[in-house]
């Protein structure tokens, strides 16, 4: 193989995120440094899932509500915050790359559908399917939030809408091509995902994916990430953006990104390293996919020992904010660059008791002088993304 | 940095049937796929017809069968957890393994670590929704999700994953390259294609596997479409008439096309036979409006100009257009306006079919099985005709082929699509060297 290894950058100009914990980028940085975690009881007590993460803030009023679900306006949002903040124009050379984690469908628009269906779906259209709105289509479609926003903002240039767990990393990744292709001056990129759909916290609760507690049980006494006795994750949600620029123009950070590195007849561990190895630039600082699952954190921390070194830092912004899915690697990218430019490296929230292995891993924030980080999302089974981000000089 | 990228391989799955050879011979003789749902009971709905692809169940072991026969060793081993886990119920899934594994063997690609370091982009549709799970959770009007954990539900419920497709084909090729889905809609399948000559153009791949899988044709696909109205109300094989007087909207479609592109000199060193190569690509966003096409063709325009400045070809070297084409009052004419202001008085002269006629929609898929088509109009100097294509309309001023196909060699092919929302995509292919 000839692969180039190592990604050229491009330079992150603005961003805006809506999280768990706020949408204020240092108020977001502040919490997390303070060990703070998002994490609070699933209101629906019949599910196995104990603990969601949910964005508390609802979207503003928009014109756009009957075309885009709640996701979609907090990313379009993001997205208009974090492009005014840049101060660009919008035109032909501005491209929009969107990730989605997929349908999320809002079921409750398909009630009138269900309530009157047969078995063997005979006459579907009479029981009901004729009653479905008509802009329920496009409410569902993947990039509807994409084509709004490029239509709300005058974007004009490149654009693609990417799903799927490790879609953030995929459209940083595709945003950073066409900048250095030459075909755009500017990327917005926006990528937004819950896992707090019913559906999605049925799916994770009866794979143990996600911490299922017990009765009673305060989520914050949740294990963390990388403890021996860690159980699954908490599922949360995210919108978040960035204007990407070229590399030889100042910013807030420098990125690079991978997307996708996947690996079926081999061990988790090797993608992650892979993905790694792809980026081609250095960190001691790790913002690691913690899945919290005691085989899989491990895996993970041999993977990432053996690529950047024992004694690098390996935090975990998911501890605190929740699994954010498709929205992981553009959260990664704001958030660790926004730690490093204040010069604190965030704690994995609530971690008691880490599990012995490579890797120093901060029960609290950590006063630091690095000036890059890599963070790692991960999908099922196997999909990786990487984000590397730099700044100019530290604190 | 620029080397490039040649389609060593190519699968399809359409509604002619299974194959390529069944795809180019149903293009080659003109003839039409689209007729009566098959796969669930359609009859109540206001769509009846539909470019079906002719497998009205997914059965386990005939899938199995038929990838076996296109040479993959591992069929068995992912076909049985999707049918166990009800996900062979989204067709697209079968769709995508049966064009990977065809496309696959086409190229004379084996088990080889560095065949196997493929990456993969695959423009994929909407992920599909179940109707039967939610039957033991519907209770007093609302859903139960709370009593959901006992109902006898397969693994996959609900929902499949909107990447479900692309991990079953990067474990049936047991690849270890990155996986890649775009979910660009109607652009998808083009996007996905530019994406993998990028990345070899870039030196980041030496061995692309992409393309797209879609199928809507199933009760919530058809109905949410039905009452968008974007489909034909006509209940007929000509329900979809690209660029005729007549026409009045679409005719759904399902299907898969992949293709392996590679770097043309890795090609030539193992001895594989380029098909076409990818000469340029380009996209744009009209930036318009939700629902509608920019009606001028501004942006459309500058997607084919951007394609043509990076395949360093002028209009005049495009001697086919394959269309967007959808058959709707309103993409067809825009598209003629693009047409014009691209390739100025050029566009009057070089031929231009629509293959949605003859094959339906196939809306994530229809990018990259359009792309199919011109390789066909390549290698096999046949330009696909324009089903249902009779009266011309003034308003689509090109020189639209009528349904027969037209014998002519022609040296580059030009394929549009054009996605909801405004997402513009041109892709470029040439006759191998």
């Amino acid at each position: 193989m000839s692969h180039a290894v190592g990604i050229a950058p491009v330079t992150i100009a603005a961003w805006a995120l809506r999280t768990p914990l706020g949408r204020d980028v240092d108020r977001v940085i502040a919490r997390l440094c303070a060990g703070e975690r998002a994490a609070r009881p699933n209101p629906h007590p019949g599910y196995r899932c104990a603990a969601i993460a949910p964005i508390v803030e609802v979207p503003a009023a928009s014109r756009h509500e009957r075309y885009v679900s709640r996701m979609g306006l907090h990313g379009m949002q993001a997205a208009i915050e974090a492009f005014a903040a840049s101060g660009l124009a919008a035109g032909p050379r501005l491209g929009v790359f969107a990730a989605v984690g997929g349908l999320r469908a809002s079921w409750a628009d398909l009630l009138p559908a269900f309530r009157d269906q047969r078995d063997d779906g005979a006459g579907a259209w009479a029981r009901g399917l004729g009653a479905i709105h008509p802009f329920w289509m496009l409410r569902h479609l993947s990039n509807n939030a994409h084509a709004l926003l490029a239509g709300e903002l005058g974007a004009r240039g490149d654009g693609a809408t990417y799903a799927g767990a490790t879609a953030g990393a995929a459209a940083l990744a595709g945003a950073a091509r066409a900048l250095q292709a030459g075909s755009i001056d500017a990327a917005l990129v926006v990528a937004y995902d819950s896992l707090l759909e019913p559906e999605t916290l049925v799916e994770l609760g009866e794979r143990r994916a996600a911490w299922c507690g017990g009765p009673g049980v305060d989520p914050s006494a949740a294990p963390a990430p990388y403890q021996d006795d860690a159980a699954g994750a908490i599922p949360g949600e995210a919108a978040a953006a960035l204007v990407l620029v070229p590399a030889a123009r100042d910013g807030l950070a420098r990125l690079r990104a991978v997307d996708g590195a996947d690996g079926d007849r081999e061990p988790r561990a090797a993608s992650l390293a892979r993905a790694i190895a792809r980026l081609g630039a250095p960190a001691a600082v790790i913002d690691g996919a913690a899945r919290a699952w005691p085989d899989l954190d491990a895996a993970e921390r041999a993977a990432v020992a053996a690529a950047v070194g024992d004694d690098a830092m390996l935090t975990a912004t998911t501890a605190a904010l929740g699994q954010l899915g498709a929205a992981t690697a553009v959260v990664q990218a704001i958030t660790l660059a926004a730690a490093l430019r204040r010069g604190t490296i965030p704690p994995i929230a609530g971690l008691r008791a880490p599990s012995p292995g490579p890797l120093a891993l901060p029960a609290r924030a950590v006063a630091t002088r690095a000036t890059a980080a890599i963070g790692l999302s991960t999908g099922v089974p196997g999909l990786v993304g990487a984000v590397h981000v730099e700044v100019a000089g530290g604190p | 940095m620029t080397a490039r990228a040649a389609i060593t391989g190519v699968g399809v799955v359409s509604p002619f049937g299974l194959g390529r050879d069944a795809f180019f011979d149903g293009l080659a003789a003109g003839a039409t796929a689209v007729g009566p749902i098959r796969s669930f009971d359609a009859d109540s709905f206001p769509t009846a017809v539909a470019g079906e692809v002719p497998l009205p169940v997914i059965d386990p072991d005939a899938l199995i069968a038929e990838l076996g026969a296109r040479g993959a060793t591992r069929a068995a081993a992912v076909v049985e957890p999707l049918a166990r886990g009800g996900a062979l119920r989204d067709r697209k899934i079968a769709f995508g393994l049966l064009a990977a594994a065809e496309a696959w063997r086409h190229a004379g690609l084996g088990d080889g670590a560095g065949d196997r370091a493929a990456h993969l982009v695959l423009g994929l549709g909407l992920e599909q929704a179940f109707l039967d799970d939610f039957a033991p959770i519907f209770a007093g009007g609302a859903i139960r999700w709370d009593a959901e954990p006992g109902a006898p539900l397969p693994p996959t419920r609900f929902r499949t994953p909107v990447d479900a497709c692309a991990r079953a084909c990067h474990r049936l090729l047991g690849l270890t390259g990155p996986t890649v889905v775009n979910a660009s809609a109607c652009a998808a399948g083009a996007l996905a294609v530019a994406h993998a000559a990028a990345l070899i153009a870039r030196g980041t791949a030496d061995v692309v596997v992409c393309g797209a899988s879609d199928s809507m044709v199933n009760p919530l696909g058809i109905g949410g479409m039905s009452r968008l109205g974007a489909p034909s109300p006509r209940r007929a094989p000509d329900a979809c008439r690209p660029f005729d007087r007549r026409r009045d909207g679409l005719a759904i479609g399902e299907g898969a096309a992949v293709f392996v592109v590679e770097a043309e000199g890795r090609a030539r060193a193992r001895g594989a036979r380029a098909l076409a190569t990818v000469l340029g690509a380009g996209s744009t966003q009209d930036a318009y409006r939700a629902t509608a096409p920019r009606p001028d063709g501004a942006a459309a325009a500058a997607a084919i100009a951007r394609a043509l400045a990076r395949a360093g070809l002028a209009p005049a070297d495009l001697g086919y257009v394959n269309a967007h084409g959808t058959g709707t009052p309103l993409n067809d004419p825009a598209e003629c306006r693009a047409l014009h202001r691209a390739l100025g008085d050029h566009a009057a002269r070089v031929p231009v079919s629509s293959i949605k006629g003859a094959i339906g929609h196939l809306m994530a898929a229809a990018g990259a099985i359009e792309l199919a088509a011109c390789v066909m109009a390549l290698t096999r100097d046949l330009l696909p005709g324009t089903a249902h294509h009779r009266e011309r309309d003034p308003d689509c001023d090109v020189d639209v082929l009528g349904p027969a196909p037209v014998a002519r060699a022609v040296a580059h092919t030009l394929s549009n699509s054009f996605g909801f929302g405004g997402q513009n995509a041109a892709v470029i292919l040439g006759r191998a060297s």
